[in-house]
């Protein structure tokens, strides 16, 4: 997948002068960096799913904090996993083959690492979300699947959000999207001014806080949902 | 003779049409999940062509290619998938049916294997997500990419959509044909089938030379999507390829499924029914 | 000719020896190594039209596969079948459009529709006349009561009527020759009993050829006179019911309720395997011990308020063979070759 698009982007840039200049390496970068986030960023996405529909969801519910945390336990695990046995190969030949570009700076790395991590939660509890949402759909390939479709387009995962018309952009603000990944590879490009990368990351914080907030009021319902159903 | 020849491909279309009608019904009695459903295979097709919109916004043309020329070359992709998907979604499926023990079933009753196959499985979420994108790009293309549409041309391009299904379905039953030795093949199928298409979405000539020839001679998606763009549009890069090419579409889609329903044929002796019906 | 004849029927099996993980998947992939097993080994039997044959094994033991290749799912790997003059894979349309297959595991039913909407696309399938489906509609609901759900869809039945509906489809274009594969697996008594009714009418009335793979014995003796018993991929019995019974069920056991307390009783030839105070149960081989005498030295010597003489059930005795607790009779007629101990054939 990622060799498709950069072979697009190859040919769009040899007419252009730029071709292995800074506008087309800064490009290929945030094309690398954008699948090798996607792939170490995949979540299980029907684990709740399987256990609403067996049933099994009622004996988790008894001990609520524990069932949660296995789920994000084991998401966890996964994505240790994935950095170790995934990113680390996956990068050299990123370097090797596709002339990444290192960090802006040694800041802009820092800040990419820490916006990384933000990333990934505004991602989980986004998920987590469409997740409980099993509760009342049973099925949701389907919501997984736009949400999906929706976190690909919006949030800069596979095209820079500077590509957007400026009209998208303004609704793309009100949403989580584009702190999933264009937040992360911006800072990382060193493309976020000093003054404004604070504000980023606080962006950041500010959906966790909202999209947990969400998750937990689901987490009620369904916990009622269940008592009145009797499992 | 040929009366009993018409007749017998007149009965087929009535069962075709009797299993379409069963399988329409339980479309309908799932409509709202189905109607989602069909929706979100929409909302995923249409990523590709918004960032394709996108990229040409800002550089208006790639090669010589512009917007409209490429939106219609895509809308091949969609509209030879969908009707693929529409026809043979239980080729695509085969081997789940080798698994559960549904194709036993396909061998005690007196009707041909690939016909029970075809008509056994409709997927209408598929059809209608990858059939509404690809009649999106076509109606704003088909006027704006400067295409005269005559009988000959029309004549052309259902042909090409037809050739075009079918290369999709035998690269589909080529990797079914394994399940007859016991050997899942979906995700290498897959990876190799949706990578493919991908490439396709664009012109080949964008590629290096092996990704051309790969296109070409192995997965022959250059004859789904850019070789019929080309027929209409004939753009200059078309100087890169023979130009029979262009009208080898359907033969390419003739002589594939030929080959691969022969290896089909072999594989179906060596079946060796894994389901437990019989205990 | 007899309606059914099979001669040397051999099926083996390729088996690919998987090895574990990636690397193993892929060097497994590359160079196949296979082990050759044989399933069914050189089996021959013939079936005269309207006959009724039970066959019976323990799993794995081939009779699946012999049943899969007389229904032309799986080619046979060498050796002949023909069915009326036909060979059910060679002839595949021909010979189906003249056979009903009832898989009792599985149904022939779609899942999410109404029962009629499939017994509709039945009748294009086999192209039954419009008075041979009323006809036959007719008599499903007399006798099976089909019509108190065929608007239901096919999830929303009970197993017993999924069944009924089942066996409903399979007859539908009036088939000459059908295969049961477990028909009555996992219903409750009466529902058996509707079953086998059933099926007993069907072949008396149409005298539709019947082949019945099964694990209920019961199936068997109540509806088939005549049984197979398939082991290690050859047929070990082909003979009637009763005579494996005569033969095998020698063992009877006589339970007496006895007035007072007897104290011990010695009788020669007779073992007492259970006893209480005033009850005790004998047991004896009849061919040893004339049950006549052993009751009236009993009534003479004792005084006896009641008794009763068990036979032992056919399922034992299946039971006993299958464990190889039984050596056969080679004098017996229905013994077919001698039973070689093999590698256990593979579980299909």
């Amino acid at each position: 997948m990622i060799f498709v698009n950069i072979s697009i982007w190859r040919a769009i840039y040899e007419e252009e002068e730029t071709i292995g200049g800074v506008q087309f390496k800064m490009l290929i970068t945030y094309i690398v960096l954008g699948f090798l986030l996607q792939s170490i960023f995949a979540m299980e996405e029907y684990l709740i799913e399987n256990k609403v529909r067996s049933g099994l969801i009622s004996s988790d519910f008894l001990k609520p904090i524990s069932f949660r945390f296995y789920i994000f336990s084991y998401n966890m695990g996964t994505l240790v996993f994935k950095i170790l046995m995934q990113l680390f190969p996956a990068l050299i030949v990123s370097v090797a083959l596709f002339g990444m570009l290192p960090p802006f700076s040694v800041s802009s790395a820092v800040y990419f690492l820490v916006s990384a991590m933000l990333a990934y939660l505004v991602l989980y509890n986004l998920n987590f979300i469409i997740w409980m949402s099993s509760f009342w759909f049973y099925w949701t390939f389907s919501l997984v699947t736009i949400k999906d479709a929706a976190i690909m387009i919006f949030s800069g995962a596979l095209l820079p959000l500077w590509f957007m018309p400026q009209w998208i952009m303004d609704i793309i603000w009100f949403t989580p999207f584009d702190s999933i990944y264009f937040t992360p590879i911006s800072l990382y490009l060193g493309q976020i001014p000093a003054d404004e990368t604070i504000m980023c990351l606080v962006r950041q914080i500010i959906w966790i806080v909202i999209l947990f907030g969400i998750g937990q009021a689901m987490w009620r319902s369904a916990n009622k949902k269940l008592v009145v159903q009797g499992g | 003779m040929e009366t009993k020849g018409t007749n017998k491909i007149a009965e087929f279309i009535y069962l075709f049409f009797i299993y379409s009608k069963l399988n329409t019904k339980i479309m309908l009695e799932y409509k709202l999940d189905r109607f989602l459903l069909a929706f979100a295979v929409f909302f995923r097709e249409i990523i590709s062509v918004v960032v394709m919109v996108l990229i040409l916004t800002r550089f208006v043309h790639i090669k010589g290619w512009e917007m409209n020329e490429m939106l219609f070359l895509y809308s091949f992709l969609f509209l030879s998938y969908s009707l693929f998907i529409f026809f043979f979604t239980g080729i695509r499926d085969f081997d789940d049916m080798v698994y559960n023990g549904e194709f036993d079933r396909f061998l005690i009753r007196p009707l041909g294997l690939m016909f029970q196959i075809i008509s056994s499985r409709i997927d209408y979420c598929a059809t209608v997500g990858h059939g509404a994108v690809g009649i999106i790009l076509l109606l704003h293309t088909a006027g704006s990419a400067g295409i005269e549409w005559n009988a000959r041309n029309l004549l052309y391009y259902i042909t090409a959509l037809i050739g075009g299904a079918i290369i999709q379905a035998s690269l589909f039953m080529l990797s079914s044909c394994f399940s007859f030795w016991a050997v899942k093949t979906t995700n290498l199928r897959n990876l190799i089938f949706f990578n493919s298409r991908r490439f396709a979405g664009y012109p080949i000539s964008f590629y290096p030379a092996v990704i051309q020839k790969m296109l070409i001679f192995i997965v022959p998606f250059a004859f789904v999507s850019y070789f019929p763009a080309q027929f209409f549009l004939r753009k200059p890069d078309i100087e890169m390829f023979w130009s029979g090419y262009l009208y080898l579409t359907p033969v390419v889609g003739a002589a594939m499924f030929a080959l691969v329903y022969a290896f089909w044929r072999l594989g179906l002796k060596s079946y060796s029914s894994s389901g437990n019906s019989m205990y | 000719m007899a309606f059914i004849s099979v001669e040397n029927l051999v099926k083996d099996y390729r088996i690919n020896s998987r090895k574990k993980g990636l690397l193993g998947a892929i060097s497994s992939f590359l160079i196949r190594e296979s082990i050759l097993k044989r399933a069914v080994n050189d089996i021959s039997f013939t079936i005269e039209k309207g006959e009724m044959v039970g066959f019976i094994g323990p799993n794995g033991a081939g009779k699946s596969t012999t049943v899969k290749m007389l229904t032309g799912i799986l080619v046979p790997t060498s050796g002949s079948i023909s069915i009326g003059g036909l060979s059910p894979y060679r002839d595949r349309k021909k010979n189906a459009s003249r056979m009903g297959v009832v898989f009792g595991q599985r149904t022939q039913l779609w899942w999410d529709l109404p029962v009629s909407d499939t017994f509709d696309l039945l009748r294009y399938i086999y192209k039954v006349p419009e008075k041979t489906f009323k006809h036959n509609m007719e008599m499903f609901n007399d006798m099976l009561g089909i019509g108190d759900f065929i608007n239901q869809a096919t999830r929303q039945l009970s197993l017993g009527q999924r069944m009924r509906a089942d066996i409903a489809a399979a007859l539908l274009h009036d088939p000459e020759i059908i295969f049961f594969d477990e028909p009555t697996i996992g219903l409750d008594v009466v529902a058996k009993e509707k079953i086998r009714e059933f099926i007993r009418f069907i072949n008396r009335e149409k005298g539709v050829t019947m082949l019945f793979t099964t694990h209920d014995m019961a199936d068997i003796e109540k509806t088939c006179n005549r049984m197979v018993i398939i082991d290690n991929g050859v047929i070990i019995y082909d003979g009637t019911t009763n005579e494996i019974k005569d033969r095998y069920g020698r063992e009877r056991s006589l339970i007496v309720d006895f007035g007072e307390n007897p104290g011990d009783i010695c009788l020669e030839g007779v073992t007492i395997c259970g006893e209480g105070e005033k009850k005790k149960k004998f047991t004896f081989n009849k061919s040893e011990v004339q049950v006549s005498s052993l009751i009236s030295r009993l009534t003479q010597e004792y005084s006896v308020l009641d008794l009763t003489i068990r036979e032992p059930e056919i399922e034992s005795i299946i039971r006993e063979i299958y464990e190889g607790g039984i050596d056969f009779d080679k004098s017996l007629s229905g013994i077919c070759q001698e039973v070689v101990s093999e590698q256990r054939s593979l579980q299909n």
